[in-house]
């Protein structure tokens, strides 16, 4: 039993965690065995150590709150600016199918109108303006004095 | 969250800086907490996540040797074999200074595994659940780890008798 090395035992659990059994193997192992004993030295100090590194906890620092707040403050803005372009990417093919429908469909009926608007047009010249149908000054209606008398004498001439 | 990031680094900014990434990470996704385990055991996977992501691009130390140990550090040793009692504030950073020299040459997950079963008496399978790994793979970390870390030393005290033999 003391024949057999330790090292295998000492990696295997911590040292804390060794039964009493296997505590007297190690000792009564190490008293004869060179190599082992050093190997014991070396873990029961690796294991202080360890121990002593598992204890220190740093504590938060007064303004640790704060600082906290403050990243989480600027996360939020800098989540708003993807969420943004995210929304963009998400609808930009709705948008731009969108824009070019209406684009295909204003150049459609400017197309289709543009010679009903010249007809229109034409006809606005050739009416009479407003001012001479309100005026009475329509040059087709009206007469020249001659026309006038000529029109008055021939009536009375005929009767 | 404090006692999760101090394993993993000794610097108050740095332990700060990974508490202040958990609560950040914890907030946003809370929605993903399921509530099947509980909440300290979902935040400590986090926080041990966040500090092992943190850890992971920096690089391992080559192994310590003699040359290495400082005065208070050598002198913490001589105590310790004479006399293991013996405790004090002072030593106790010493020999967190040491710890961490002698631990930087693991991998921050072997760290992990040695620090939380070794150091805090945590259970094979409490560290399976604060990290997610198979209880086979702490086993096999905390193993690994330990072996490198006694081998260390073992080097460090063989040659700490050579240079007090000449």
């Amino acid at each position: 039993m003391n024949d057999k090395h330790i090292t295998e035992l000492l990696d295997n659990t911590p040292l804390a965690s060794l039964s009493p059994g296997d505590r007297e193997q190690i000792r009564s192992h190490a008293d004869m065995c060179e190599p082992c004993r050093d190997a014991f030295a070396a873990a029961q100090l690796s294991a202080a150590v360890i121990k002593e590194r598992a204890q220190l906890v740093t504590e938060p620092s007064p303004f640790f709150q704060t600082r906290v707040m403050a990243a989480w403050r600027e996360q939020q803005a800098t989540e708003s600016g993807p969420a943004l372009w995210r929304l963009w990417k998400s609808a930009r093919a709705l948008v731009s199918s969108m824009a070019l429908t209406t684009a295909a469909l204003a150049a459609l009926s400017f197309m289709v109108s543009a010679p009903a608007t010249t007809s229109v047009l034409d006809q606005t010249a050739a009416a009479p303006s407003a001012e001479s149908v309100i005026l009475g000054q329509d040059n087709d209606d009206q007469l020249t004095y001659e026309q006038v008398l000529n029109t008055i004498y021939v009536d009375e001439e005929d009767k | 969250m404090f006692s999760v990031a101090s394993r993993f680094f000794r610097q108050r900014s740095l332990v700060e800086e990974a508490a202040q990434e958990v609560f950040l990470k914890a907030y946003t996704q809370l929605g993903s907490f399921e509530g099947r385990g509980s909440l300290e055991g979902w935040l400590t996977r986090i926080a041990t996540n966040t500090c092992l992501n943190m850890l992971r691009g920096s690089k391992r130390r080559p192994e310590m040797t003699v040359s290495d140990l400082t005065e208070e550090e050598d002198q913490w040793l001589e105590h310790q074999r004479s006399d293991a009692e013996a405790k004090s504030v002072e030593n106790s950073v010493v020999a967190a200074d040491l710890a961490d020299r002698l631990l930087s040459v693991l991998s921050p997950e072997d760290q992990q595994a040695l620090l939380m079963i070794d150091g805090e008496q945590a259970s094979i399978k409490e560290v399976a659940e604060a990290t997610g790994w198979s209880e086979s793979k702490v086993k096999v970390r905390a193993f690994r780890a330990r072996k490198k870390i006694r081998e260390a030393m073992e080097r460090l005290l063989g040659s700490k008798r050579e240079v007090m033999s000449r």
